[in-house]
């Protein structure tokens, strides 16, 4: 189609002048150019006769670059064709079923339902900020500070992991000295809580999705959440002083620990009756002696 | 011969043979002037590609494949977070371009306070619907954190994070982390007694990160102890680099989800 739209540089006036012939002859030899027969000069120095630009040696046409290539961009080219080759193969292997009466169309009807929903979003928050409005508080004052300071909700836990300084141990073989300031130890404890949650795709593989078929990772899950409201009330010591600081401190890394286990035996039992509920035609067949 | 070049696609010539009625001729007409300057067929097949794209019909899901429908049907609503999410993303961006026409971020002697806070008060007191405004930009913030924190919970909990998806995952925590700097900045704005406390805090955080613990707190805060420029650095934060940045990560999240398809409950 390229072929036919790209303006000919020869001059179609020429062919027309001299009737027909030569512009046969033109087509013809435009045919033969893929099997490297007798070839028209092209204005990138390739093909037979006399090139409008005679190459240099040291000049490589087009094609012959494209051949010539090497190392690493070859190496992208080649693998780009195999991968798509392979994504074709897998295709006409499988066996994936295209519906006959296809889904609902992107527009109108998903659109609409998307808006719609969008829409009811934004109505809910229009209504909460109108019926909850933020309250002002005291202006700055550099020179009180406040009995209670605190983030956002959302930063409570980090805030938390801010006071860990009773648990910063003090090493023996310092002489009873700890090994970092409290307060590197608390943004220490931030980044490593960060890092493991960065990490969890590739601590955890496989194709499991249902918390159920992996009992130890869900559990793992609730008690991260219940880590992280524990450790919203360390900040609070203050506020909730009835509690001593040890016991809050032991509420606050036994509380995840131990809904961990609840939570991996709930999973654990669980899992059981599905599998039961699987097997269950085997076991009314083969009733256990 | 003439050395001028033939017109061997005589567009004008081939529009009058054709018999075109006004709209036609007019739509032609500027089709070929808009295509002589921006080469609009190059583009052509690309929105003809759109085209379909848009109205792609989608092969079965896995879910309808094995007619799971009926057993996660109540699943479907946690999927809706990550939109949620930007959705009230974009109604704080909206508002808060709106509010920083009443806003400027200095701790200089206002009227009362400081000026800051000033702005705050009249933008809550003074302004029409400015309370409502700042209302539903706090809002908005608040429930994009909080769909944020629901979204991260379903992604671990339905197993999305899993093997092709991981670079995702990463780049929600990043976007997590940033969405928290976002409220931490905005939450600092108003220099309030809140405000001001926690930019202490903020400021003796960053003092304590190992090495780099000053530069930080220079760059990050203006010093080592809260001023003008902190605020001004808060403000510039959250209304300029930040902006930019979680656009950006949202829309290149969103992007790989689009490339990778949603991972839905089995």
């Amino acid at each position: 189609m390229s072929e036919e739209n790209q303006p000919r540089t020869d001059g179609g006036e020429e062919a027309q002048t001299d009737g027909g012939k030569r512009s046969d002859a033109t087509r013809s030899s435009s045919d033969l150019r893929s099997d490297g027969g007798e070839e028209e000069p092209q204005t990138d120095g390739s093909g037979g006769g006399v090139p409008a630009v005679p190459p240099d040696d040291e000049t490589p046409t087009w094609r012959e670059r494209k051949e010539r290539t090497q190392g690493l961009s070859r190496l992208t080219y080649e693998y780009f064709e195999r991968s798509r080759r392979e994504d074709q193969d897998l295709r006409q292997e499988s066996t994936y079923v295209e519906r006959d009466v296809l889904a609902f169309p992107t527009w109108p009807h998903e659109t609409i339902r998307n808006l719609s929903l969008t829409f009811f979003f934004v109505g809910m928050m229009l209504f909460v900020s109108a019926a909850l409005p933020p309250h002002m508080p005291s202006p700055a004052d550099p020179s009180s500070t406040p009995e209670v300071i605190l983030p956002d909700w959302y930063l409570y836990w980090s805030f938390g992991l801010l006071h860990l300084d009773p648990i910063n141990p003090d090493l023996a073989i310092l002489g009873g000295e700890k090994l970092m300031s409290d307060r590197v130890y608390g943004v220490m404890a931030n980044i490593v809580v960060v890092s493991f949650i960065a990490i969890v795709p590739f601590l955890n593989k496989g194709s499991a999705r249902r918390p159920v078929e992996e009992p130890f990772w869900a559990a793992l899950g609730v008690g991260g959440i219940v880590f992280a409201i524990t450790l919203a009330a360390l900040p609070l010591q203050d506020l909730i002083g009835f509690i001593p600081t040890e016991l809050l401190f032991n509420l606050a890394f036994f509380l995840p620990v131990i809904t961990f286990f609840i939570a991996y035996a709930m999973l654990k039992t669980m899992r059981e009756g599905y599998m039961y509920s699987l097997n269950r035609r085997y076991y009314r067949l083969r009733p256990p002696r | 011969m003439s050395l001028e070049r033939k017109d061997e696609h005589d567009h004008r010539g081939w529009m009058q043979e054709r018999d075109l009625s006004p709209i036609e001729q007019g739509y032609l007409m500027a089709l070929i002037w808009l295509d002589k300057r921006f080469r609009i067929v190059d583009y052509l097949e690309l929105l003809e590609t759109m085209y379909y794209r848009v109205n792609l019909q989608m092969p079965k899901s896995h879910t309808e494949q094995y007619n799971l429908d009926n057993k996660f049907w109540y699943w479907y609503p946690l999927y809706s977070l990550g939109a949620f999410s930007t959705i009230a993303y974009i109604v704080a961006a909206l508002t808060g371009a709106i509010l920083g026409f009443y806003y400027a971020p200095s701790t200089a002697d206002g009227m009362e306070e400081t000026i800051a806070y000033d702005d705050v008060v009249f933008i809550m007191q003074d302004l029409n619907f400015g309370y409502f405004l700042r209302s539903l930009h706090r809002w908005s913030a608040q429930i994009m954190t909080a769909a944020v924190f629901l979204h991260m919970l379903r992604v671990y909990f339905t197993g999305a994070y899993k093997e092709p998806r991981e670079v995702n995952w990463l780049l929600g925590i990043v976007l997590i982390s940033l969405t928290m700097v976002f409220g931490y900045t905005g939450y600092l704005l108003p220099w309030s007694q809140l405000s001001y406390w926690a930019g202490q805090i903020g400021v003796e955080m960053a003092l304590s990160i190992p090495f780099v613990g000053e530069w930080v707190a220079q760059l990050v805060f203006g010093g080592f102890s809260l001023d003008a420029s902190t605020l001004q650095r808060m403000y510039i934060l959250h209304v300029f680099i930040l902006p930019f940045v979680v656009t950006a990560l949202i829309a290149l999240h969103i992007g790989i989800v689009w490339m990778q398809g949603i991972a839905e409950p089995h």
